[in-house]
């Protein structure tokens, strides 16, 4: 039996053994400070891309859909965190009329009675037309009302007022912000009202299609989630200037660590919208979600130009990470946490704490919670009876459709806290995703499409592969027949990424743990 | 699907379109206050530039005729298409630039080149197939997109700037002899076309169907389906180099980036504004596509993008089988588009 199951594997192993001697030789011609080194760095970028490979493959392997708009998500969560970190005011200020409008389209299942009784008694065209008439007055009314909303931003045209600047203030601790004006009720309720009109409109519109009303009785679910958005509406209202105060004095590891939280919590929301509104209905027509996240890519870039400029800047450190004074760098592990060192020593080499062991050790509890759902819970139990057959699972009496919008927000909710772990690192910028999403397409083309354990192995394995690359590109490799030693130019990392996805896809076409066909 | 193509009111339907296309410069130009032999002699003027934007239609228009007949009727999911065009763009520089080569020779070449490059793929093909040989592909494509941007190069491709100062013969130089080169692309437009038209009626592209709407089937028939994917792949890659060469004839300076993925999806986006698998819906498609990318960023700049990316997303829902595929639905005739729901059900 276990001979059968070598036979059955041998090149698959074979394959593992190679990347192995090759993984020993790389290490073999470098210091013990620089392969320490690298090897973490090369898991740091390995962590990051796992977090996006991960979503890519459970949304990919569930519902067939290769969501080209997963590397903007990630981008919007790295955007979102900077936000709550460096200007959690302008976050307040923002809550009041997003809860608010989100008030009347929670409580859209209430509606939904009220509107259908009342479209049934109208004559003619009224009932196609005054859906859409709705939806636009509703829309235009929170446009207009947001353009009359006070609200304290920053602005990317002006050097002072720039985000980079603001990034910096906090980083030395000098971050000053100007309160905006505090709101009338009229504005307030005019939001409230605004999004009343547009999910009438909505209402509307959905009663429309053929599909029965899905619900009768009371909602309790949309009326609580309701009554909970307007309490944090009115918190935020009425003791804006005490909230803001409240997180701006605080200390900036708790803002970090909220910051990584409002990023998650921000994707997972963004994630089950994006389910619900645009994916669902095209899941007959796979080549065009294509389409339809690409295009949901375009606008997330110019969202994000808009919004927060084209030029780069940085998220600081939190002060866990930041620490330089007596004890820095640190010896050991009880050091660092004692003295919170930006750096420690390893193995004689110069280890940042953010960079190369805080985003590791993030990673590795991701990957485990992960592992643990899909392995120990009903839930992932139904996530992996899908990947192999959601048909069948849905005959069997499972409401899929509901997982799919999970696995969707969970996808990108793991994106975005990717996002905002790496911003520290590597900065915010237009194009962080695109580059990430190709990284992690490479890395889920090697692990093997829809294998949770094969993401996170080809992530890794693409992120060792790249940071060795180009510790190659800078000491040289010795070859035969060559007097100078051989340095990869800069070009040759993301093709050597790109040349083993090749390689591999061509030796095992179902990637390292795929199944076999 | 018996009926055939060159029925007598459709061919007279093409070529009332052709004269029509003909004759568009000439009316532009009256209608801007030149005289007509203003576009023969290549004077500065709207009808020069809408030449130009309609030239740059027809070469996308060719790339994506071609992509058509690999996603569309074929059914073969490739990401590495950009370099079928990028191969013949850059091929045709510098065999104009550092070779010194007339334009007979070039093309044959070229077509030699283009040959090579689908028996590329077809080593791939053999071997994998589904997203994994939509993503080896895009890997094939990325290395070659990486090599042409190495500095080692930079003497031919000019790196990452890109390929510049080739000098095009002069019969064929799209600043003087614009209104011949624009009926150059129009006819090889057109010659495309009727060419793929012809080839999907044939017995070879009614196989390519098959494999299209169920490859297990086709090979229980009897027939090799590796070798009909081969050669939908090789007329492809002639057909996209061609389009590169009209390219680089066209533009003086080749950019890398025809050989980025963004290009691939491109042509993606194009088929599926059209209609996939409908031939004439690639025409379509890149033209609206070109057009509305060129006029949003003259009438909106910088936030063109943001539109584009709204309109697709509107095309996906209000369109949904892409302009041609979604009228023929409208009409009476499914064809071409009953696979797409057959194949989500089948993957599933």
């Amino acid at each position: 039996m276990t001979f059968d199951r070598l036979k059955k594997n041998r090149t698959r192993l074979i394959t593992l053994a190679i990347l192995t001697v090759l993984f020993v030789t790389a290490s073999r011609g470098m210091p013990a400070d620089d392969w320490a080194l690298t090897v973490l760095r090369g898991l740091s970028v390995g962590m990051i891309t796992f977090l996006v490979a991960a979503g890519l493959s459970l949304i990919f392997g569930l519902m067939d859909v290769l969501n080209l708009a997963h590397g903007e998500l990630f981008m919007i969560g790295a955007y979102v965190g900077w936000t709550v970190y460096v200007r959690p005011d302008t976050v307040v200020d923002l809550l009041t009329p997003i809860c608010l409008v989100a008030v009347g389209l929670a409580l859209l299942p209430l509606l939904e009675p009220t509107v259908d009784r009342w479209q049934k008694q109208l004559t003619g065209r009224l009932p196609q037309v005054w859906p859409w008439l709705t939806m636009t007055l509703g829309a235009g009314g929170v446009v207009w009302l947001f353009g009359r909303y006070p609200l304290s931003i920053w602005h990317p045209e002006e050097f002072s007022q720039s985000p980079g600047t603001f990034a910096l203030a906090v980083d030395q601790g000098t971050l000053q912000v100007v309160p905006a004006e505090s709101t009338g009720l009229i504005v307030v309720l005019g939001f409230l009202l605004a999004g009343f009109v547009l999910a009438a409109g909505i209402a509307g519109w959905r009663r429309l299609g053929t599909a029965p009303l899905s619900h009768s009785g009371l909602p309790r679910g949309a009326v609580m989630a309701g009554v909970l958005l307007l309490l944090v509406a009115a918190v935020c209202w009425l003791a804006n200037d005490s909230l803001s105060n409240w997180l701006l004095n605080m200390n900036t590891t708790g803002r970090f660590f909220l910051a990584m939280g409002a990023a998650t919590g921000a994707g997972v929301l963004l994630g089950g919208f994006v389910e619900t509104t645009l994916i669902r209905p095209l899941y007959d027509r796979p080549i065009y979600q294509l389409m339809l996240t690409l295009g949901l890519s375009f606008i997330g870039i110019e969202l994000v130009r808009a919004v927060w400029g084209r030029p780069e800047f940085t998220m600081p450190k939190a002060a866990l990470f930041n620490g330089r004074g007596d004890g820095c760098p640190a010896e050991s592990f009880a050091d660092l946490l004692a003295n919170q060192c930006a750096t420690m020593s390893l193995f004689g080499a110069r280890i940042r704490t953010y960079n190369e062991i805080f985003i590791i050790v993030v990673g590795l509890v991701v990957l485990i919670a992960v592992w643990i759902l899909l392995q120990r819970t009903r839930l992932g139990m139904i996530i992996r009876a899908g990947v192999q057959d959601s048909e069948m699972v849905e005959a069997l009496g499972i409401n899929v459709r509901r997982v799919f919008t999970q696995v969707f927000a969970l996808g990108v909710g793991l994106a975005a806290l990717g996002g905002v772990l790496a911003a520290p690192s590597i900065g915010l910028s237009n194009d962080m995703g695109t580059r990430l999403l190709l990284l992690a397409l490479i890395a889920l083309a090697i692990g093997g499409l829809t294998s949770f354990p094969g993401a996170a192995a080809g992530a890794i394995l693409v992120g060792l592969l790249q940071q060795f690359m180009i510790k190659y590109g800078q000491i040289g490799i010795p070859l035969p027949f060559l007097a100078e030693p051989f340095k990869p130019s800069p070009p040759l990392v993301p093709a050597s990424a790109v040349l083993l996805m090749v390689v591999i896809l061509l030796v095992l076409p179902q990637g390292l743990f795929g199944r076999n066909e | 699907m018996t009926k055939s193509t060159f029925s007598l009111s459709n061919s007279l339907g093409l070529l009332a379109l052709l004269l029509i296309m003909i004759a568009l410069p000439f009316a532009i130009a009256l209608f801007d206050g030149q005289s007509p032999a203003a576009v023969l002699g290549s004077e500065t003027g709207s009808a020069k530039f809408i030449q130009g934007l309609l030239i740059e239609v027809f070469i996308l228009a060719i790339y994506a005729l071609s992509y058509d007949l690999v996603l569309g009727v074929t059914g073969l999911l490739s990401f590495g298409h950009a370099m079928f065009f990028a191969v013949g763009a850059y091929w045709t520089g510098i065999a104009f630039k550092s070779l010194g080569w007339g334009v007979g020779v070039t093309l044959l070449a070229l077509v030699a080149a283009a040959v090579v490059q689908a028996l590329l793929f077809g080593v791939v093909l053999a071997r994998v197939k589904g997203i994994t040989f939509a993503l080896v592909t895009l890997g094939l494509a990325s290395v070659f997109h990486i090599i042409i941007q190495a500095t080692e190069f930079s003497t031919y491709t000019g790196a990452d700037v890109g390929l510049q100062g080739v000098v095009v013969p002069e019969w064929i130089d799209t600043v003087d002899q614009r209104f011949r080169f624009y009926v150059i692309a129009l006819l090889a437009t057109f010659g495309f076309y009727l060419l793929y038209r012809r080839f999907v009626d044939s017995p070879t592209g009614r196989v390519c169907v098959a494999i299209r709407e169920n490859e297990e089937r086709a090979l229980a028939l009897g027939y090799n389906t590796f070798y009909f994917k081969l050669i939908a792949l090789l007329l492809a890659s002639i057909t996209a180099a061609f389009a590169g060469f009209l390219h680089t004839v066209h533009q003086p300076i080749v950019s890398p980036n025809v050989a980025s993925l963004g290009f691939t999806v491109a042509a993606l986006l194009m088929i599926l504004i059209g209609g996939v698998g409908t031939l004439s819906g690639a025409i379509l498609g890149a033209a609206v596509f070109r057009l509305l990318e060129y006029y949003l960023e003259r009438w909106f700049g910088p936030s063109a993008s943001f539109l584009l990316g709204l309109i697709y997303i509107g095309l996906v829902f209000f369109l949904p089988y892409g302009i041609i595929g979604t009228w023929h639905i409208s009409g009476f005739r499914l064809k071409g588009v009953t696979w797409l729901l057959e194949r989500g059900r089948s993957q599933n």
